[in-house]
C-alpha cells in the first residue's frame, strides 16, 4: 500500500487538473488555430471572458503566440504545463519515473516548438501525444485505486469546468459527470456536501428523472469547482 | 567504449527526459539545471577496487567508533589522541546529541568519501561527508540509461552492475528501523538535490515526506496519511542537523519536525545519518582520521589522507607559513568547494590578509599539499580534453559495512580548476568497476 498524505492527495488532484488543462486547452486551441487559417471566426476576447482570464492580448496572432508559449503569462498553456510538471516532480516516487518522464517530454515539446520552425499543429500534437502517454502510463502502472482515481477526479473536474465555461464538447458533460461521481467513490478526496447533492441531482436529471431539475450552466460549473475540498 | 560515445546524444536526451537535474540559487532565485554528464566513464579495476573497498570500510568503521566515543565516553580525547578544541569547537559537534545511542550504534549509515587518484597511482582521501552526502542517484540513473542506449558497451565490457544501490540503501534503513515505515525526509521541491530525494524514495520504495507530513506524539514519529497515521521506524533525512527539530536546534526552522530529537533520544526512530555527525567530517578532524583507525581498530590505515597540516600546532603553522605558495588553504567552516584557496593564486594583499586570519584563528584553517591528481578525458565539442576529476565513493553501514561498486566521478569543466563541485559548474561521469 502506498502511504498518501493530505499534501500528496492535493498534489495528485492538481496534477490531474493541470494535465487535463494543458491537453484539453491545446485540443481546443488547435481547432481554433485551424479555423483561423482561412477565417477570423475565433473571438479570443470572448474566450478570455468565458474562462475568466485577463484579456491582455493585442491581436489574434499575439493571443496564439503568448497564450500558448509565454511562460511569463500566468494563464498561458506553457505556464500550466510547467505547473503540471511541477506537480508531477513532487510525486515521482508515487507515479514512477517512467510515467513522470512523459510530462517532462510534453514540456520539452512545447519549449522546442517555441524556438524551432515546426508547424504549430504538428508540434502541439506532439505535446498532446506525450500527455496521452502519461495518462496511459499512470492508468496502467499505478496499482493503488485511490491514487489513480484522485488524479482522474482532478482531470474530470478540469474537463467539466473548461467545457462548461467555454461551451466546448458540452454534449460530453453528462458522461463526464457520471464518470466523476463513480471515481470519487474510489478515492479519499474530501467532498463538499452541497456541491455533491447538486451534482447528483444534475446527474439524475440528465438520465431523465422527472423529480430532478437540471442545474443551469453557472450552477453546474460552481458545483463542479467546489466539489472537492483541496 | 566507442559505442557509448556514438550514443552520447541519445544518453543525454534520456537524462533530460528523466529530469536528471540539480538546483541552485543564483541571485536569490532558484534555478534547475541538467547535471552535465560525460559518457566516458572512470574505470577502476576490480583489483584496485578491492583495496579501495577495504580502505573505505576501515575508515568509515573508525569514524563510526569515533562518533560513538565522542557522544559518550570521549576516550580519544582523554587519551590525548585528539585535542578537545578540535571536537568542542567544531560547528558539527552538537551537545544536544550527548548520551544518545542510535539504533545498532550506527551513526554514519551513508558516508560519501571524496578521493582523488594521484599521478603516483595512489588514491588519497580528500574529505569525508557523513552528514547528508548526495550524488549516488546520478551514476545510478546514468548507468540504467546508458545500458538502454548502448547495450553493446555493457555486453562487451565486464562492468560490475551498480543498480543495486536502492536495495543496499533499503537494507541499511531496514537494519536500524525501530518498527514502522521507512521515510525519506526532504525539505521540499526547491532543494538542490530534490531529484535525488524523489528518485531514491522510488528506488527504495520509501515514502517521501515533507515536514507537514510528519509529527511526533508520545515520543514516536508518525506519518500523517489519508488512511490514518502510521508509525515511522527510520527516517533518512535530507536536511541539515540545525533544521531538523526547531525545539532542539534552530527555533526558526519551518522545515523541521518538532520533538523529533525526543523520539530519537527515546530510541523510537532511527535517524539516517545521525545528527551530530558533522563533528567527524570537520576538515580539522580529517587530519586525525588515520590516528582514529589506529586507536579504535588497531590497524594501519589502508588509504592515505592528502598531506595535511594544522596551523593549530606550532610546527604546522611554521610549515604552512614557510610553504604558503605551494599549499592549498581550506577554511574548515566552508563546504561545497567554497573557502578553498591556493596560496600561489593570491595577490600579495590577499595573502597577507589570509595569513593574519590563520594566525588569529588557527583552528579555523588547514593547509594541504596540492595533490597532482590524474586528469580524466571528457568530451568537448567533437574531441576530448583532459580535466581534473575526483571520486565520491558511497559506503553503506548496515549489518556490515559495504562499498557501493560504483561512485560519483565529478569533473571540472574549467581547464585551470581543481574544483569539481556541481554548484560551481562541474559535471559528472559514471564510475565503472570491472570484474577483473
Amino acid at each position: 500500500m502506498d502511504y498518501i498524505s493530505v499534501t500528496k492527495t492535493n498534489r495528485l488532484f492538481w496534477l490531474g487538473r493541470y494535465y487535463e488543462r494543458v491537453s484539453l486547452t491545446l485540443r481546443f486551441i488547435m481547432e481554433r488555430y485551424d479555423e483561423m487559417i482561412d477565417s477570423d471566426s475565433f473571438d479570443y476576447h470572448k474566450y478570455c471572458y468565458d474562462l475568466g482570464i485577463p484579456d491582455i492580448y493585442s491581436s489574434p496572432e499575439d493571443f496564439f503566440q503568448r497564450y500558448i508559449f509565454d511562460p511569463a503569462d500566468d494563464f498561458s498553456i506553457r505556464k500550466s504545463a510547467d505547473t503540471m510538471l511541477g506537480n508531477g516532480m513532487v510525486l515521482r516516487e508515487t507515479i514512477g519515473s517512467p510515467t513522470l518522464s512523459y510530462l517532462q517530454m510534453a514540456v520539452y515539446a512545447l519549449e522546442e516548438l517555441a524556438t524551432k520552425n515546426i508547424p504549430v499543429g504538428l508540434g502541439l500534437q506532439n505535446v498532446i501525444d506525450n500527455i496521452m502517454a502519461f495518462r496511459g502510463s499512470y492508468d496502467d502502472f499505478i496499482d493503488d485505486d485511490n491514487i489513480r482515481n484522485t488524479i482522474k477526479c482532478g482531470a474530470s473536474v478540469e474537463r467539466l469546468s473548461f467545457c462548461l465555461r467555454v461551451g466546448y464538447m458540452e454534449e460530453c458533460a453528462s458522461l463526464e459527470l457520471f464518470k466523476l461521481l463513480k471515481r470519487m467513490q474510489r478515492c479519499q478526496l474530501q467532498t463538499n456536501a452541497l456541491s455533491m447533492q447538486a451534482l447528483v441531482r444534475q446527474s439524475r436529471a440528465s438520465e431523465g428523472s422527472a423529480e430532478n431539475t437540471s442545474l443551469d450552466k453557472a450552477e453546474f460549473t460552481q458545483a463542479v469547482e467546489n466539489l472537492f475540498i483541496v | 567504449m566507442e559505442d557509448l560515445l556514438i550514443h552520447k546524444d541519445e544518453i543525454n536526451m534520456q537524462m533530460a527526459r528523466y529530469g536528471v537535474k540539480f538546483g541552485l540559487y543564483k541571485n536569490g532565485k532558484f534555478k534547475e539545471r541538467l547535471f552535465p554528464y560525460d559518457p566516458i566513464p572512470r574505470v577502476i579495476s576490480g583489483v584496485d577496487f578491492q583495496k579501495l573497498e577495504k580502505g573505505l570500510a576501515q575508515r568509515v568503521d573508525a569514524l563510526n567508533c569515533f562518533l560513538a566515543d565522542i557522544y559518550s565516553d570521549k576516550k580519544i580525547i582523554k587519551d590525548g589522541v585528539i585535542p578537545s578544541e578540535f571536537v568542542y569547537r567544531s560547528p558539527g559537534y552538537l551537545p544536544q546529541c550527548e548520551g544518545i545511542t542510535p539504533p545498532k550504534s550506527i551513526y554514519s549509515h551513508i558516508s560519501g568519501i571524496d578521493l582523488v587518484l594521484g599521478k603516483d597511482g595512489c588514491w588519497y582521501i580528500l574529505e569525508d561527508n557523513l552528514r547528508v552526502p548526495s550524488g549516488a542517484s546520478y551514476p545510478l540513473i546514468a548507468r540504467a540509461l546508458s545500458r538502454r542506449c548502448s547495450p553493446d558497451t555493457f555486453r562487451n565490457n565486464d562492468v560490475v552492475d551498480n543498480r543495486s544501490y536502492g536495495e543496499m540503501l533499503r537494507a541499511v534503513m531496514d537494519n536500524v528501523n525501530t518498527g514502522g515505515i521507512n521515510v525519506i525526509f526532504t525539505p521540499g521541491r526547491y532543494n538542490a538535490a530534490y531529484f535525488e530525494h524523489s528518485y531514491l524514495a522510488e528506488q527504495t520504495e520509501s515514502v517521501l515526506a515533507e515536514s507537514g507530513d510528519l509529527f511526533v506524539e508520545n515520543d514516536c514519529l508518525f506519518y500523517r496519511g489519508n488512511h490514518g497515521t502510521v508509525r515511522v521506524g527510520a527516517v533518512y533525512r535530507r536536511i541539515s542537523d540545525e533544521y531538523l527539530d526547531p525545539l532542539c536546534f534552530y527555533p526558526e526552522s519551518l522545515i523541521g519536525i518538532p520533538n523529533l530529537m525526543e523520539a530519537y533520544r527515546a530510541g523510537n526512530v532511527a535517524i539516517i545519518n545521525a545528527p551530530g555527525n558533522g563533528v567527524a567530517d570537520d576538515k580539522g578532524i580529517y587530519y586525525f582520521v588515520p590516528k582514529m583507525i589506529k586507536y579504535y581498530l588497531d590497524q594501519e590505515p589502508i588509504l592515505m589522507n592528502a598531506p595535511t597540516f594544522l596551523p593549530f600546532f606550532e610546527e604546522d603553522m611554521k610549515y604552512t607559513l614557510d610553504n604558503f605558495d605551494r599549499l592549498v588553504i581550506k577554511d574548515v567552516a566552508e563546504a561545497g568547494g567554497y573557502g578553498v584557496v591556493f596560496g600561489s593564486q593570491l595577490a600579495p594583499e590577499q595573502k597577507q590578509d589570509l595569513i593574519a586570519k590563520i594566525k588569529s584563528e588557527p583552528r579555523r584553517f588547514i593547509s594541504q599539499e596540492i595533490i597532482d591528481f590524474q586528469d580524466l578525458p571528457i568530451i568537448e565539442g567533437s574531441g576530448t580534453v583532459m580535466r581534473k576529476a575526483d571520486l565520491r565513493a558511497f559506503v553503506l553501514s548496515g549489518s556490515t559495512t559495504k562499498v557501493w561498486p560504483s561512485g560519483l566521478t565529478r569533473f571540472s569543466r574549467n581547464p585551470n580548476s581543481f574544483v569539481v563541485n556541481s554548484s560551481q559548474g562541474g559535471g559528472f561521469k559514471d564510475t565503472w568497476i570491472t570484474s577483473l
